[in-house]
Order: C-alpha cells, then sequence, then structure tokens
C-alpha cells in the first residue's frame, strides 16, 4: 500500500507538472493583456485629471463672468512670472487682438489682482495690487471709509492700508473694495480683509494690514475687464 | 566654433536659470525668498570670459529679461552690464581660485546688482520706499546665492575655464616673470 501511494503521488505530481508548464503560456498571455490594460488605465486616468484641470479652469471662468456680469471680461492664462523679489509682475496670454490696453483691470474670482502695464498682440504683464509701485484708493464696505492700499515688501498676499481718516472706526476682518477713484479700477471690486489695524502714536500714521483675497502663489486664470 | 558652442551654452544655461527662477525657485525659497542666479551666472562670465564679454552677455541677458518680464526696460540690462564689466575687474585684481574670494565676489555683485536695482525703481516707478523689508530680503537672498555657489563651485569653475579658453586669446604673462 505504502508504495502504491507513493507511485499515485508521483503520478499526480508529474500530470501537475504538465499542466503548470501549460499554464506559462497562458499566464504571460494573461500577463501582456493585464499590461495593455494598465497602461490603457493610467492613460485614461491622465486624460481625466486634465479634464479636471479644465473643468475647474471654466467653472472658475465661469464664476468670474457670473459675479462681474457688468462687465465685459477676457478670460486670460497667467504664462509668466516675475523672477525678482523685489516686484510683483505677471505675463497674461491675452493682448492686442484681443482687445487689451494698458491701464485695464486685471480680476480673479476671489477678488481683484492688479492692472495691465503694458501690451504686445499676444501678451500683457500685469502689476499686481501686492507690488510695492500699486496704488489703490479704496473703501471699506462696512463704514465706507476711504483708505489708500500700498503693496509692500513684507508678504505676498499682504497689503499696507494708509491713509485711514483719524475718525474711522476700523476693525479686523472689515472688507475692502475697490472706490472707483483715479479711474483705473472700476467701484466695488473685492480687494480683501483688514488683519490687524496698527495704531501709532500720532493717530495720523497709524495703518492697517490687508489680506488679499487672492493667493497670488497659486493664481493661474485670471479675467481682463475691458473698458 | 569654441566660442560658438560656449554662446549656446550660455543661451541653453541663461534659458534653464530663467525656468527654475520662475517655476521651481516660486516653491523653494528661504523664508519666502528666491536666489538670483542670473547675478552668478554674468559674473562668472565676466570673471573668466573678460570684462567686454561679461558687459555684453549682461546687457543682452537684462535686456530680454526687461522685455519679458520687467516693468521698466533697461534696468536689469543696465545692471547686468555692470556686473558683467565688474566680473572682468575682479578677475584683474582677485585671485579667482580662491573659493572665499568668489563667494565675496556673489555677495559683493548681488548687493550691488539689488540696490542698484531698487535705486532706479524708487525713480522710475515710484515704489514706496522700505528700508527694513528690503535688507531683510537682500540678506536672504545674498546667503541664497553664496549657498548655491558652494554647492555648484566645481561645475561653474569647469564651465567658468570653458569659457576662459574660448574667449581669452592666450598670452604669456609676463608681469609674473
Amino acid at each position: 500500500m505504502p508504495v502504491q501511494n507513493g507511485l499515485v503521488y508521483l503520478k499526480n505530481k508529474v500530470v501537475g507538472n504538465s499542466s503548470f508548464f501549460e499554464d506559462i503560456d497562458k499566464l504571460k498571455r494573461e500577463n501582456e493583456s493585464l499590461k495593455d490594460q494598465k497602461s490603457e488605465i493610467e492613460k485614461s486616468l491622465r486624460e481625466i485629471e486634465i479634464i479636471k484641470a479644465e473643468n475647474a479652469t471654466l467653472k472658475e471662468y465661469l464664476n468670474i463672468k457670473e459675479k462681474y456680469s457688468e462687465y465685459e471680461i477676457v478670460p486670460a492664462y497667467i504664462i509668466n512670472k516675475d523672477i525678482s523679489n523685489y516686484t510683483n509682475v505677471v505675463v497674461i496670454n491675452v493682448g492686442k487682438d484681443s482687445g487689451i490696453d494698458v491701464n485695464m483691470t486685471v480680476i480673479a474670482d476671489e477678488g481683484l489682482v492688479g492692472h495691465v502695464i503694458s501690451v504686445t498682440d499676444n501678451t500683457a504683464k500685469v502689476q499686481t495690487i501686492t507690488d510695492t509701485a500699486s496704488v489703490v484708493t479704496s473703501t471699506v464696505s462696512t463704514t465706507k471709509d476711504s483708505i489708500i492700499v500700498r503693496g509692500t515688501l513684507e508678504a505676498d498676499s499682504q497689503l499696507k492700508a494708509t491713509y485711514i481718516p483719524t475718525d474711522a472706526s476700523i476693525v479686523e476682518g472689515d472688507r475692502v473694495e475697490t472706490s472707483g477713484i483715479g479711474g483705473v479700477y472700476p467701484k466695488g471690486i473685492y480687494i480683501g480683509k483688514i488683519k490687524q489695524v496698527i495704531n501709532t502714536n500720532n493717530i495720523i500714521d497709524r495703518y492697517a494690514l490687508v489680506e488679499t483675497a487672492v493667493n497670488f502663489r497659486k493664481l493661474e486664470t485670471v479675467a481682463v475687464i475691458k473698458k | 566654433m569654441k566660442k560658438f558652442i560656449s554662446i549656446v551654452l550660455i543661451i541653453l544655461v541663461f534659458l534653464l536659470i530663467f525656468l527654475l527662477q520662475s517655476n521651481f525657485f516660486e516653491w523653494f525659497t528661504i523664508a519666502g525668498v528666491k536666489p538670483n542666479l542670473l547675478v552668478i551666472l554674468v559674473l562668472f562670465i565676466g570673471l573668466y570670459a573678460g570684462r567686454k564679454v561679461g558687459a555684453f552677455v549682461g546687457f543682452t541677458l537684462g535686456m530680454i529679461l526687461d522685455c519679458f518680464i520687467n516693468k521698466t526696460i533697461g534696468i536689469s540690462a543696465i545692471m547686468f552690464l555692470a556686473i558683467g564689466f565688474l566680473g572682468g575687474y575682479f578677475d584683474k585684481n582677485f585671485d579667482k581660485e580662491i573659493k572665499v574670494t568668489i563667494i565675496l565676489m556673489v555677495i559683493g555683485s548681488t548687493c550691488i546688482y539689488e540696490i542698484g536695482k531698487y535705486i532706479f525703481d524708487i525713480f522710475t516707478n515710484n515704489i514706496m520706499v522700505e528700508i527694513g523689508g528690503f535688507a531683510k530680503i537682500l540678506c536672504i537672498e545674498v546667503l541664497y546665492n553664496s549657498i548655491i555657489t558652494i554647492i555648484f563651485y566645481p561645475l561653474l569653475k569647469k564651465g567658468g575655464y570653458y569659457l576662459e579658453n574660448s574667449f581669452k586669446t592666450k598670452q604669456v604673462l609676463t608681469r609674473y616673470f
């Protein structure tokens, strides 16, 4: 009996091995087809990612269009950023050919970005509100007090609000909007909110820090308001 | 032929630096401050290829930069011209084989470029003067440029010697004998 058991065991092994060798080809074929499937799925995933990004951009444009429906706007992408630590200028992909001109206002979904300082046929340079040369006459939306908002070197998304009227009661969290005075920026475009009011010995010198609504580090999609 | 290859290399390095400055270094900062690699590039060109080549390359690269991204055309061009010229002056008066001297040259050039550009900006763009903020950014930028110079010194030296062989005519240094 043990001999018989041994023989049966050997027979089973040999039969198993032959099927094992038959299976290798099958497994190879399966492996190839699975690899093909995997690359197809990866390709589809990449396409989905691109579509997602496009969708987000289009949604952003739609939001801008709805929010600023009273203006005629031209959508644009940021194609280049300033390489200096001291200035904040961006280049957008629309220019004279799209009807863009100097001093036109540039906005994003969240709020004000800046204004056009020079144009070529297909591009335009935009000086952002965080640039140290930027000055925006604004109002505090709750109290309607007029202030001047300037860009600083201190932080990327921070502005300095000066010329605060002595009788003005500005508090943290107040919304700051463009006043329309000066002729560059239209009235009522959201700039940001008051982050901190810094009181000095002389009340005339007091100033406030304004946190911009736009995150300039992640800014990609903008729109130009045509005059 | 060597000159042509050198010019192509300078253009390629400029493009690479421009891409790094506007993309990679937007995120890879020290306390939010980016380095200024173009100052290092122009300084090394002036240092190894001579003041004329340095000034010419500096002016050309600065002009390209001004046309593409800067607010006022000409400021960067003038400042880079000065840095290229300064590189040639450093070559005549200092030993460029010593690492410390090179780092001091980078520190000096970065300071001269940024201070000069800032002063130009004050007059041309009516910017708000912030001495404290400017000094803070400048210090970090100088530190960043120095670190990069230390890290890439062997590569910069190699590239520098290639430029020297391409642009400088072989001369017998009689004053040493």
